[in-house]
């Protein structure tokens, strides 16, 4: 009962430091997504700078850790005279991230949609940007759909890494209401509460829509 | 109104269409020798043959699905040397004047039968969309299927699938019909509402070259039969007369295959 009636003390704090997180986590989604698309383009056209261009982003942005990035951009930019706010670097940090995988998803979703489609679409005469936006995209984007919202949920538990440059998001919220009075047991206890509250319900979110995506297909 | 008359608006020309020593090739593999054809406005042209003998190749060709390594393609005023550079000017005519229907229908899944058949409208010719819903409605009804006007694909059968597709190519005014084993991919009764269809179009005059395995529709609907085996035309006349008096051996090995089963 005394746990419950701390958290209760505790839950004003952790409130702003999850509002904090939602919010990192929505700007790199909602930034990190259409990147993600147009990386996804840039890797499978056939221009080799565009592509190799691409290549790169993605690249490093899945092959090195979240939290690498997050320190370049923090800690590494100001050398060339380029500095952000901590929460500005955790965004721009994010939305990489969350391009760099999110690519991979739409590439994979676009690659799926079958061949017959873009034969239909040109005996048809239809124009290739009409093909592509029109009869391509939409059917590549729904079966991506899972994926991203994968990928959305990694995202939100990666705003935890902000911590690491003092942003005051969930993670931050939690430790300075722990080394005040040292029960750091029950604060990470509820830290981790906050976000399976979030992530859990996103999860049966995302198998639902796998569940309805394979019935309509 | 008649099926040909609604596809072609009010008075499309019937077109013809010349092929001439088409060839291609994969890496070593030839898959089409040197072919040509003639087909004449408004007659209907079956290409029948063995598996592997190029017939959809060619077909696809036609349209310019598979792009040939020579050879000259002619339909109404259009010249087209696929071999050679083929500017996207042609390429458009050649796709608007020849509509195509496909084994696997090959619908368009997210959009609604009567979105299929409207959009293409929209898009190619630049139909309002209250003409190319009309349009559509008009096909819709033609191919029996109004009623699922606002279907996905999905909801609809196969034959249902199937007549949509052809009411999608129809609704651009196409001057030829490429049919690529429309009635492989059915049971044999749900294909009977696709020949059906397929009759009705080739009575009102348009022109068809139709690829398929359905020998009583080839005897009684076409009216030049082509007979392809290894990558070549090997006979091509009245169907009946090539039916029942083949020429070739190979030709004569493959119609008892299918007619004495």
């Amino acid at each position: 009962m005394t746990w419950l009636a701390e958290w209760a003390a505790y839950l004003p704090q952790m409130m702003s430091g999850l509002g904090v997180s939602l919010l990192i986590a929505g700007v790199s989604i909602v930034a990190g997504y259409p990147l993600g698309l147009l990386l996804s383009l840039m890797v499978s056209t056939k221009n080799l700078a565009i592509r190799t261009l691409g290549l790169a982003v993605v690249e490093i942005g899945r092959g090195a850790p979240a939290l690498v990035i997050l320190y370049l951009f923090y800690y590494g930019l100001p050398k060339f005279g380029i500095a952000f706010e901590s929460i500005t670097a955790a965004c721009l940090a994010l939305i990489w991230n969350a391009a760099a995988y999110s690519s991979e998803i739409m590439r994979a979703g676009i690659q799926s949609v079958p061949r017959g489609q873009l034969e239909a679409s040109s005996a048809l005469g239809l124009a290739q940007h009409h093909t592509f936006f029109r009869v391509v995209l939409p059917q590549g984007m729904r079966s991506a759909i899972p994926g991203l919202m994968g990928v959305a949920i990694q995202m939100f538990q990666g705003t935890s890494l902000a911590y690491a440059i003092a942003v005051p998001e969930l993670m931050k919220s939690a430790y300075n209401i722990g080394s005040q009075d040292f029960n750091y047991l029950q604060i990470f206890t509820l830290a981790g509460l906050c976000y399976a509250v979030i992530s859990m319900p996103a999860t049966w979110i995302t198998v639902f829509f796998e569940k309805r995506m394979a019935r309509h297909t | 109104m008649t099926l040909a008359q609604i596809a072609d608006g009010q008075l499309a020309p019937r077109l013809g269409i010349k092929l001439d020593n088409i060839s291609k090739r994969y890496g070593d593999h030839v898959v089409l020798d040197d072919v040509s054809l003639h087909v004449e406005p408004g007659t209907v042209t079956a290409l029948i043959g063995p598996s592997g003998a190029g017939k959809s190749t060619f077909l696809r060709c036609i349209n310019l699905l598979e792009r040939p390594d020579s050879g000259t393609i002619q339909v109404a005023q259009h010249t087209i040397q696929p071999g050679k550079d083929v500017n996207s000017r042609d390429l458009a005519a050649l796709r608007r004047t020849v509509g195509m229907v496909f084994q696997s229908f090959n619908l368009f899944p997210h959009m609604s039968a009567l979105k299929n058949i409207s959009f293409p409208q929209q898009k190619v010719l630049g139909r309002s969309k209250e003409e190319a819903d009309e349009r559509s409605m008009q096909l819709l009804e033609r191919v029996g299927l109004k009623d699922k006007a606002h279907q996905h694909p999905s909801r609809c059968s196969g034959g249902q699938q199937q007549r949509i597709a052809i009411a999608r190519a129809l609704a651009l005014n196409p001057g030829i019909m490429l049919f690529d084993e429309p009635t492989s991919a059915l049971d044999p009764e749900v294909g009977l509402e696709v020949l059906a269809v397929m009759r009705e179009l080739a009575a009102d005059g348009m022109t068809m070259i139709v690829v398929t395995h359905e020998m009583q529709f080839a005897r009684d609907v076409s009216d030049t039969l082509v007979v392809m085996a290894d990558c070549r035309i090997i006979e091509q006349g009245d169907p009946r007369a090539i039916m029942s008096d083949p020429q070739e051996t190979r030709t004569r090995r493959f119609l008892r295959a299918v007619l004495e089963r």
